[in-house]
């Protein structure tokens, strides 16, 4: 059941995007019906980038729904949303988290956060965490250190759907632009108004809200120490 | 070319499927490199890449292990690789885990204490090398080298003739133990019953409607990752319909277009059903007509189509779809909808795994699904069930082998599974604490918890804990697992990432791909390659090997091998980690192949008039034709070796090539040998006998795994275990109420053998009457991730141990409660059938 809030406006989008300045604005198409919720990519991820147990930068949520034996299962990969207009940056004390001017990805820099945290409640997400190791905040980059190098991000390279479309959406030829061009899509708490650049193809976005709605058996699993999901 | 108006006109589905059919191309384009390549987050500095193969789990795909500072940190799918086309799941890229894990074993350790007291001491390898050897030695000397049991887990590829057929061979033991039959040996021996091999793949690039029994590719299987992800690609690039017949809802079921709840057992009421359908409605005719010729349907050599078409009717007649519903729960319309659908859509996909096999009746499940593949021409067709393909290294052989003894211990007791070709590992320690096929002297196990991964988990533990059943007994472990802390002796071995190997697992292209392991650091502590360690003790012992050490054993392999030879050998093999031949064609309908003349008019070929079998009495190990013609070839021990053709009209073919056992050439639906055992030769309904006497209050336990862990041996990756180290067991909202269980409540669930108390998950994702209880987790050994008990000589180096979040929440293991009972024809452990009790605590 798709929840119509969460809907983008293509043409909004689009306009939005080609209005920047950017040269490139890197986003992900996450084409849920290819997504088995294998955990390849929290996996990927974890070792990637050395993330400590206990806190995720990539996950997949499962929602399970329906009543015996009209019941289904499906999978909501997550990640930083990388928004166009995130709140975590303007909360940030020391400018230590930014949106690169070249690509639009939202990053940290370690040497400057305080770990003050602000920017974990800002977060509509639950996508940051304080890293015990390097007392600064961290979360998604998009593998920044390998798609700097021209590797696709870790999460993309291991996904065996090949749900993940990972590039360039202001390259109207990119994959990831002509996915949003051919196809409906939703993001994460619309009304939140952070532009999220992380975009869904078919997912559903029912929660427990939905069952105390309709009756429905809805059970969401994280699979994260973070059990409700955010 | 498509023009944008177009393109923007096709449908959604279509244009995403597109992007991810041409996935690595198109994101080629934007980022030039896919994988192959990682760098460092923290100083952005290349990581040095291995290219090596996971063990992870039995499908053993190729692999990029990446290492920084002398540190495994990273794994990714081999790009190169094509079965696994760069992917890799959750459960390989968790291998990063394995070496790094504090648990480890990392020196040869003794123990000191009572068997299982857990107190032990660094022992040097000489000094365990020698104990090991004299004790062999003593028992090779006396004549009686059967005495020495080796009993195996996961030990595949060069591993496995390296230790088995050389060391073992050469030692002269045979008593070996597998775990086949905790694991897929029951589909095994079922497809060896039919169509001779012991392995099927499933062509998903080519096919068209996929039947799924009881399998959960997306999740597990032997060939995981190689078939999921094509799977995936054929279910949304292609929109190819997928039905599953499951107890519960898998990953798998829930990517099916349709879940059909079957009660346990109840897959051989619908497969036979099914077979109904096709003959009462004459679906067969086409495709399955014209397969027909290759099979064996009645009990005469040579039938005619006619024939063999109304014993099909005949004996399938009796199960309609109405009757299948009273044994399975699925609907009449829905088996015949479905039955309809597969056999007009061509070609048409049968897969299956143990959901449907893993039972009583699982034998002819097997077969009753062989068959619906069979009468609808899905046999060894593109886009169908196919004879598995996989490469075929050479290697090195010891030469005088001796004949080798063997105490009768493998099989079960006498009767107990009619033709258990897999043998019967969960019944060996039973029968060493019954003794009356004597006992072993030496026990060593090998990648393997005979503990943990059998049913009756108390009686393993009583068994392997007696010194007067088992007087020594030695384990091969990367870690500490049940059977290790019950061991005397423990011999490290490095994980999989600090290992050589050649590696040989079927391809889902039906072209053979060769690819090796090798090590990307050296092994830690002083943990060495059984391999190499073989090699020192048959030194010690005065066995003469061919090689010094598993890597030399892997060299001497790639310069045998034509293929990998043509192209570099070992070191080509090192630079790259897989090879294929670039013009090579896929391998489908290799049963019509004529022979030519010269192949069976050879002095020592002779036909068995009784099954149309052409073979090679010298091969057989008999003395004359004349001799060979006498006894026959279906009861010539061994003669399946001897195999040459099928004759078939006036031509011969190469047939369905038997292996392990003695049928003919033919697609056998018909089987004389489960004739002889005194079962019924054509696929026939067998209820579960427990479950006719079942009360109204009792329910069956059934048994899965997750995408997220291994059967036994991931629970240390702490990434897996994070996502996955409670298994609350699955019970349908009917259920629960009727008992007062709520979520998250504590349950008591109990067999005849034992009880389990595990938390309750109220789902309507499993069929009501069903507790659905995944393998997994409830570890009490193998480290402080997977249990919270710390490994003997531990370390305390990760500073991630003290953020295990999950400690002291651990799951329950069902593997208390399930007897070691046996598939009574093929021997396979009944793990998707034990009736239990329920209670709220």
């Amino acid at each position: 059941m798709k929840d119509p809030a969460t809907q983008v406006s293509r043409r909004g989008l689009m306009k939005n995007l080609i209005a920047t300045d950017r040269p490139k604005r890197y986003a992900m198409v996450i084409d849920t019906r290819r997504c088995i919720g294998c955990q390849a990519c929290t996996v990927a991820c974890k070792s990637e980038n050395d993330v400590p147990l206990g806190e995720s930068r990539s996950w997949v949520e499962t929602i399970e729904k329906g009543n015996f034996p009209d019941v289904g299962r499906s999978f909501l990969p997550r990640l930083c949303n990388q928004c166009e207009k995130p709140g975590c940056v303007s909360v940030c004390p020391t400018g230590a988290t930014y949106t690169r001017k070249e690509d639009g990805v939202v990053a940290i820099n370690k040497e400057i956060c305080i770990g003050c945290k602000y920017c974990i409640l800002a977060c509509p997400y639950g996508v940051r965490y304080l890293d015990p190791k390097t007392g600064s905040v961290d979360k998604c980059d998009f593998c920044l250190h390998r798609i700097e190098k021209g590797v696709v991000p870790a999460c993309v390279n291991t996904c065996q759907g090949a749900a993940r479309i990972f590039g360039d959406i202001n390259d109207p030829s990119s994959a990831a632009a002509k996915m949003l061009e051919t196809n409906s899509v939703s993001v994460l708490r619309h009304e939140m108004g952070t532009e999220p650049m992380v975009f869904y193809i078919g997912a559903d976005h029912s929660d427990e809200r939905y069952a105390e709605r309709t009756g429905v058996y809805v059970r969401v699993e994280t699979h994260r120490r973070q059990q409700k999901r955010v | 070319m498509l023009n944008r108006r177009k393109f923007i006109k096709l449908s959604a589905a279509t244009a995403a499927a597109s992007v991810a059919m041409n996935g690595t191309l198109s994101q080629a384009r934007e980022l030039p490199v896919f994988g192959g390549k990682d760098f460092s987050p923290t100083t952005g500095k290349e990581r040095k890449a291995v290219p090596s193969a996971c063990l992870n789990c039995v499908t053993r795909c190729p692999n990029i292990v990446y290492v920084e500072d002398g540190r495994i940190v990273k794994i990714e799918g081999q790009p190169k690789s094509i079965r696994s086309e760069g992917k890799m799941c959750a459960k390989g890229q968790g291998g990063v885990n394995q070496s790094n894990d504090p648990d480890r074993i990392l020196y040869p350790m003794k123990r000191v204490g009572k068997r299982g007291e857990g107190k032990w001491k660094r022992v040097s390898w000489d000094d365990a090398l020698d104990e090991v050897a004299g004790r062999l030695k003593t028992l090779r000397d006396a004549g009686t080298p059967e005495k020495f049991m080796f009993h195996y887990g996961r030990m595949k590829s060069s591993t496995s003739k390296l230790v088995k057929t050389n060391f073992l061979g050469a030692y002269g033991t045979k008593t070996i133990g597998n775990h086949t039959s905790i694991c897929e040996g029951g589909k095994w021996t079922a497809q060896e019953l039919t169509w001779g091999k012991h392995y099927d793949t499933w062509d998903f690039d080519n096919t068209r409607y996929v039947l799924n029994f009881g399998a959960n590719p997306l999740e597990a299987g032997t060939n995981h990752i190689p078939t999921s992800h094509r799977l995936i690609r054929a279910l949304t690039t292609r929109e190819v319909k997928m039905v599953t017949i499951d107890v519960r809802l898998s990953n798998t079921a829930a990517k099916s277009q349709e879940w059909l709840p079957v009660r346990p057992g109840g897959d051989l009421a619908v497969a036979l059903a099914m077979c109904n359908v096709v003959m009462s409605e004459d679906l067969h005719k086409g495709r399955g007509e014209e397969f027909l010729k290759f099979c064996k349907v009645t009990d005469t050599a040579e039938d005619t189509l006619e024939n063999k078409v109304k014993a099909l009717k005949d004996n399938f007649a009796q199960y309609t779809p109405e009757w299948a519903t009273q044994h399975s729960d699925v609907s009449a319309s829905a088996i015949r909808r479905i039955a309809r659908e597969f056999a007009t859509t061509y070609p048409a996909c049968l897969i299956s795994y143990r959901g449907a096999v893993a039972h009583y009746n699982g034998n002819d499940t097997e077969r009753a699904i062989q068959t619906l593949a069979a009468i609808t021409g899905n046999i060894d067709n593109p886009g169908g069930r196919c004879l598995a393909v996989g490469p075929k290294w050479k290697y090195p052989k010891a030469k005088g082998m001796p004949k080798g003894r063997k105490l009768k211990i493998v099989d079960g007791p006498k009767g107990a599974a009619a033709i258990p070709s897999h043998h019967m590992s969960h019944n060996v320690l039973k029968m060493i604490k019954d003794g009356s096929a004597g006992r072993p002297d030496i026990y060593m196990s090998y990648m393997y918890t005979a503990v943990y991964a059998n049913g009756d988990v108390q009686e393993n533990i009583d068994v392997l804990k007696d010194e007067s059943l088992i007087p020594f007994s030695v384990n091969i472990n990367p870690f500490y697992d049940e059977s290790a802390a019950l061991a005397d002796l423990i011999l490290p071995e490095p994980p999989y990432t600090e290992r050589w190997d050649w590696d040989d697992m079927v391809s889902p292209v039906q072209i053979p791909e060769y690819y090796i392991r090798q090590p990307a650091i050296p092994p830690m502590g002083e943990t060495r390659d059984f391999g190499t360690v073989a090699c020192q003790l048959a030194e010690r012992i005065g066995i003469e090997l061919p090689f010094k050490t598993k890597e030399e054993f892997v060299r001497m392999s790639c310069a045998k091998t034509p293929a990998v030879k043509a192209v570099g050998g070992f070191e080509y093999m090192k630079k790259h980690g897989v090879y294929h031949d670039p013009k090579a064609k896929p391998k489908y309908h290799s049963y019509r192949k004529e022979l030519k003349a010269k192949d069976y008019e050879k002095a020592t070929v002779i036909l068995d008039e009784a099954t149309g079998t052409y073979w090679d009495w010298k091969k057989a190990k008999h003395k004359s034709a004349e001799a060979a013609q006498k006894k026959g070839y279906t009861h010539s021990k061994g003669a399946y070796k001897a195999y040459v053709g099928q004759r078939i009209g006036d031509k011969v073919y190469k047939g369905f090539k038997p292996d392990k056992l003695n049928k003919s050439g033919y697609f056998e639906i018909y089987s004389g040998l489960m004739k002889e055992k005194g079962y019924n030769p054509l696929p026939t309904w067998y209820s579960i006998p427990e479950h006719e006497k079942m009360s109204d209050n009792d329910m069956i336990l059934t048994t899965f795994k997750v995408a997220t862990q291994i059967h036994s041996r991931s629970q240390n990756c702490k990434y897996l275990t994070e996502l996955y180290h409670d298994n609350p067991a699955w019970i349908n909202p009917v259920d629960a109420q009727r008992r007062g269980i709520m979520e998250g409540d504590e349950i008591k669930v109990k067999s005849e053998v034992g009880e389990i108390t595990i938390k309750a998950r109220v789902t309507p994702a499993v069929i009501p009457g069903v507790i659905a209880i995944s393998h997994h987790c409830g570890h009490w050994q193998y480290g402080r991730y997977a249990s919270g008990n710390k490994a003997p000589m531990a370390h305390d180096d990760d500073p991630d141990l003290k953020r295990m979040w999950w400690k002291g929440n651990h799951g329950a293991h069902p593997n208390w409660i399930i007897p070691n009972a046996p598939d009574p024809i093929n021997g396979q452990l009944r793990f998707m059938d034990t009736v239990v009790q329920v209670i709220k605590i």
